[in-house]
C-alpha cells in the first residue's frame, strides 16, 4: 500500500513518488511492472503489480527499497 | 532526489510550480528577482482564475506549489487560495519576507496541513541583512520568526540569498537558524529583476565560490533548494538534482499569469504562455520555449569532467552573461578552480 502521506503518479519511465513529509522525490524506473490504484489525495492507495515470473526477483528488491524509504508499506503494516 | 530519469524524457506535468502570486511587496530588497515584474505593473490574476489554475495543477497530479511574490501575505485572498490548494492535496510552500507574521496570521497558518514556510533573512547580523533588505528588517523578521515559534510552527526555514557581502556569515547564519528552531537554507543570487543591476556588486568571487562549495560539503544538513548544483561537492552529489529542473520538473507563473520555465528566466524570450488563458500544464507539455530549454545541450560544457554533476549549471545565469543557453554557467566549480584561487 502507498501511505496517504506519499503521492505517486505514473510517468513513461514508471512511477514518480513524492513524500509530502519531506518533499523528497523518488524516480522508479519500473516501466509497466508497477501501477497505482486511483484515490483521493491523502488516502492510502494500493500498489498494483503486473504479472511476469521472470521479473519477480527484481520487483521484490524494488518493493523492499520502497518500503525502506517509507514510500510503501506491507498490507497490515503501519505507516 | 534522483534526476537520472530527467535527462532523456519529459515528465507528464511539473513536479512543482513556482507561483509569484502578487506583485505587491512592502520591502525593496536589492537583489529581488521580481522587481522588474513589479515595476511593469502588469496586474494580478483574479481569485477565480487562481482557483482554475489550482484545479488544472491538481488534475495533473502536480505535487507542490511554491508561492512567492512580492510578499504573498499582502494579497487579501491568499489564505483562501492556500487552503484551496491544500484541500486539493497539493503541498504548499510559501516564501515570505517575514515582516507580516503576527499572532493572528501565524495562528491561522499553524493549523494548516501540508504547509512549509520559508522566511527570507539575508545575513546573521542586522548590519548585513539590513543593507540588503532595508533598515530595521532584521529585527522585524526575527519578531516574525519568534511568532512562528510561539505557535509551534515546525516546518519553516530561514533562507539566505548568498551574496558577496553576506557569504562570510554563512556559518553564523546556520547557527542562528538552529538557535531559532529553523532549518537553514541557502539559495543562489542570480541576475534577475533587481539582481541584474546589482550583479557585479553581489556575485561571489572565485575564492568565495570555492569556500561556499567546501562549506556546503561539510554541512549537508543545510538546504539549498538545489540551487548550487554547479558547485556541488562529492559529499552532496546524491542529495539532489544534478541539472537544472526548469522546464523539466518545474515551471513558474508570474502574478499576471505569464508562464516561464523558471522565476529567474523571465526575459521575454522565455515567455511560454499564459496561465490565465491556457492550461498551465498544457503549456508545460507543449510550449516550444520549454522544449528548447529541455533540448539545450550546453555545448560549451559537454566536454567537462564535471558535466554529469551539473549539466552546464544554471541557464538563467548563462543567458544573462552570454545571451545563450549553450554558454554554460560561469559560476561553476571548475571555473572557480580555473581562476587559480
Amino acid at each position: 500500500m502507498v501511505p496517504g502521506a506519499v503521492r505517486v503518479r505514473p510517468e513513461d519511465f514508471g512511477l514518480l513518488f513524492y513524500d509530502t513529509r519531506t518533499t523528497n522525490l523518488t524516480f522508479v524506473r519500473s516501466g509497466e511492472q508497477l501501477a497505482v490504484a486511483s484515490g483521493a489525495p491523502g488516502e492510502e492507495r494500493e500498489l498494483l503489480l503486473a504479472g511476469g515470473d521472470g521479473r519477480r526477483e527484481a520487483t521484490a528488491r524494488l518493493l523492499q527499497t520502497l518500503q525502506e524509504k517509507g514510500l510503501i508499506r506491507a498490507i497490515g503494516g503501519t505507516d | 532526489m534522483r534526476s537520472a530519469a530527467l535527462t532523456d524524457e519529459a515528465l507528464r506535468a511539473p513536479v512543482n510550480v513556482t507561483w509569484e502570486i502578487t506583485e505587491a511587496c512592502n520591502l525593496s530588497c536589492r537583489h529581488c528577482l521580481s522587481a522588474d515584474l513589479r515595476a511593469e505593473q502588469r496586474g494580478e490574476l483574479t481569485f477565480e482564475t487562481c482557483r482554475r489554475i489550482v484545479d488544472d495543477l491538481a488534475a495533473a497530479d502536480v505535487f507542490q506549489i511554491n508561492f512567492g511574490g512580492g510578499e504573498p501575505f499582502l494579497r487579501d485572498d491568499f489564505l483562501d487560495l492556500l487552503t484551496y490548494a491544500q484541500v486539493k492535496g497539493i503541498t504548499t510552500c510559501v516564501s515570505t519576507n517575514g515582516t507580516l507574521l503576527d499572532d493572528d496570521l501565524v495562528g491561522r497558518l499553524a493549523v494548516m496541513p501540508g504547509l512549509f514556510l520559508q522566511v527570507s533573512l539575508d545575513g546573521a547580523t542586522s548590519a548585513t541583512n539590513d543593507a540588503i533588505r532595508g533598515a530595521g528588517t532584521f529585527t522585524r523578521i526575527l519578531e516574525g520568526v519568534d511568532c512562528l515559534r510561539r505557535h509551534a510552527v515546525r516546518d519553516f526555514s530561514l533562507n539566505m540569498v548568498v551574496t558577496r557581502v553576506n557569504v562570510p556569515e554563512v556559518g553564523e547564519f546556520a547557527d542562528l537558524a538552529a538557535r531559532l528552531g529553523a532549518k537553514a537554507r541557502l539559495s543562489r543570487f542570480r541576475p534577475s529583476g533587481a539582481g541584474c543591476a546589482t550583479w557585479e556588486d553581489f556575485r561571489l568571487t572565485s575564492s568565495q565560490l570555492l569556500g561556499l562549495s567546501e562549506f556546503l560539503g561539510e554541512h549537508t544538513e543545510i538546504l539549498t533548494g538545489d540551487s548550487f548544483f554547479s558547485l556541488t561537492p562529492e559529499s552532496r552529489r546524491r542529495m539532489g538534482l544534478t541539472m537544472c529542473g526548469a522546464a523539466r520538473m518545474t515551471m513558474a507563473v508570474a502574478p499576471d499569469g505569464s508562464v516561464y520555465p523558471c522565476a529567474f528566466l523571465t526575459d521575454p524570450a522565455f515567455l511560454a504562455g499564459s496561465a490565465a488563458a491556457d492550461s498551465p500544464v498544457a503549456v508545460f507539455r507543449e510550449s516550444e520555449v520549454f522544449a528548447r530549454l529541455r533540448n539545450s545541450d550546453n555545448a560549451a560544457c559537454s566536454g567537462c569532467s564535471r558535466f554529469s554533476s551539473c549539466h552546464g549549471g544554471c541557464p538563467a545565469v548563462a543567458y544573462f552573461v552570454a545571451r545563450s543557453l549553450d554558454a554554460g554557467d560561469p559560476e561553476c566549480l571548475m571555473a572557480a578552480l580555473g581562476a587559480g584561487v
